[in-house]
């Protein structure tokens, strides 16, 4: 079986037994925690963010393979800390200020967590200053904004301006995504990308921190 | 063919037989929108002004929340969930009221016989009756239970504790069930279930689930319309295709919106599905409504109408709702637009 079969499957299946033994065997035979975690856990996600994509797999199980994926991190997480290693990245994401839809931002949240992130969800109609806060606090590698009214688009725009001004702009890359939002707006506004759906919002944040 | 009264030409739509005209309603005109077009007006004012087909009461516009914290606007609704205002207007969940099973040992079920909140029904039904379609919403099972539970733990319900989610299933349906029979007594002509089902990318959990702990639900408030010889009509937004079958099984009469934003299609649905239930919908409320000119929503509409209108089996509307972002030259716009386009014969 190829390296890591068994603990993919398990991750697709829910199976967190599975997923325990198997990260503490691969720790046993000395397996560096950092391939673990990326070549093991992470890569188990991705085939779960692809599945959920094709619409072959939903959000409770999606959820369920989160749950247990994390259940390996718990395990590695003393390990990278010793060793100095970074997380994967974070994550600052919000709806903004005026709008309340959020079912498209809990699922990227979710899927991010799946996907070993660290999220820190902001919630619903949260104002620029709260983004500004919240980036100073958690010193995020990406912030991401939602937005489903077009009504409330214009507040990415203003965030975006917020962090220029604060010099904070560079410090942080940042994503848009709402059922109007579209490729133009996020370029007019200075965005780094955005995200039609869910899914994508996750492979764009890989996208962009590989790069950085 | 001579005019009909409003009721008449939604009853003979939702029977999927071609009315007078193509008639047009909302489940919300936000109060923003209403008072630009007809200022101070009540809503049944504004119903008869703007000549809509029928009048909507929004189930959770009539609910009294118990104040849990004033200055922040934080709130607990009827089921137990803690929500907050926002600028909108449903109130947003922050906290679930079940937080494990343990918490349903003490839980006390909302009560569905309070006079107060039937008094705007009450008063719709004695002005309207007869004349133009007297519709109660009631939020649907799932989506109750899904706040009540919290979203993600409500999900993972679904897989590992089905019990527990059957339980609080049976909880909404019974106060779903007893509210849809008062409103009918009070002689609501029509029963609107709303509640999302679905997202941009599909149902919110897979066919199998929905089939077992979404449709069922659905179906006992139908049956429950049904025995009373109402129709009984569903709202979701979200890309339905998956599970547009069990849901028409479940015999409701009505889908809305055919949700433009999820990238569905009127027209599709209207060959697929429009000989089996009427299609409500799906003129777009995000960028067209919002940011459109007011000749783009009348193409939109004509177009909708074109797609869909044909043999009747079509309410033209929104594709959510007419929410505060919506200029009201637009609503007004759209529903110029569908009197020119929507009348019988269509000649598009």
């Amino acid at each position: 079986m190829a390296k890591y079969e068994a603990l993919k499957q398990a991750i697709l299946t829910g199976d967190e037994n599975i997923v325990v033994s198997e990260v503490n065997k691969a720790l046993k035979e000395k397996t560096d925690p950092q391939d673990v975690l990326t070549n093991g856990l992470i890569a188990g996600m991705e085939i779960v963010g692809k599945r959920f994509r094709s619409g072959e797999m939903f959000l409770p199980e999606v959820l369920l393979s989160a749950e247990v994926m994390h259940k390996g991190i718990d395990i590695l997480n003393p390990l990278l800390s010793k060793m100095g290693r970074r997380g994967v990245g974070t994550v600052v994401i919000g709806t903004v200020e005026g709008d309340i839809h959020d079912i498209g931002k809990k699922i990227v949240a979710l899927l991010l967590e799946g996907s070993g992130y660290t999220v820190f969800d902001l919630g619903v109609d949260v104002k620029g200053g709260t983004f500004l806060e919240a980036i100073g606090k958690y010193k995020p590698d990406v912030l991401g904004m939602s937005a489903l009214l077009t009504t409330t688009m214009p507040h990415m725009g203003e965030v975006i301006n917020l962090l220029k001004e604060k010099k904070l702009r560079s410090k942080v890359k940042v994503i848009v995504g709402g059922a109007s939002v579209n490729e133009e707006f996020a370029r007019s506004i200075g965005a780094d990308g955005y995200a039609v759906e869910a899914g994508t919002g996750v492979e764009l944040v890989k996208k962009l921190l590989a790069k950085k | 063919m001579p005019k009909m009264t409003s009721l008449q030409r939604v009853l003979m739509t939702l029977s999927l037989k071609e009315p007078d005209m193509v008639p047009t309603f909302e489940i919300i005109v936000d109060k923003k929108v209403r008072d630009a077009i007809l200022p101070g007006a009540s809503y049944e004012d504004f119903v008869e002004y703007m000549d809509l087909d029928a009048a909507c009461y929004y189930d959770w516009a009539y609910d009294r929340y118990e104040t849990v914290d004033e200055a922040k606007g934080i709130i607990r609704d009827k089921f137990g969930v803690i929500k907050r205002w926002t600028t909108e207007v449903d109130p947003m969940p922050v906290e679930a009221a079940i937080k494990s099973e343990k918490d349903l040992e003490k839980y006390i079920p909302p009560d569905p016989d309070v006079p107060w909140k039937y008094e705007a029904i009450e008063k719709a039904v004695k002005r309207l009756k007869g004349k133009r379609a007297v519709i109660a919403t009631v939020v649907d099972v799932f989506y109750v239970v899904n706040e009540m539970r919290g979203m993600a733990n409500h999900f993972m319900d679904l897989i590992r504790n089905p019990g527990l989610v059957e339980r609080l299933n049976e909880i909404v349906l019974n106060y779903n069930l007893k509210y849809i029979r008062n409103c009918i007594e009070i002689g609501v002509d029509i029963i609107w279930v709303t509640g999302d089902f679905a997202s941009t990318i599909g149902p919110m959990a897979s066919p199998r689930h929905m089939a077992r702990f979404a449709i069922p639900p659905l179906k006992a408030q139908v049956n429950e319309c049904k025995k009373h010889g109402i129709p009984c009509l569903k709202h979701t937004d979200g890309n339905i295709w998956s599970i547009f079958d069990m849901l028409i099984d479940t015999g409701i009469a009505g889908i809305h919106p055919i949700d433009p934003g999820a990238g569905m299609d009127i027209g599709v649905a209207k060959a697929r599905y429009g000989d089996r239930i009427c299609l409500i919908g799906n003129t777009d409320c995000g960028a067209l409504l919002t940011m459109g000119t007011e000749e783009e929503v009348r193409q939109a509409v004509k177009e909708c109408i074109q797609k869909a209108g044909k043999g009747g089996g079509l309410v033209c509307a929104s594709s959510n709702s007419i929410h505060s972002g919506v200029p009201p030259r637009n609503y007004i716009a759209m529903i110029d637009a569908i009197r020119e386009y929507g009348r019988y014969p269509l000649s598009l």
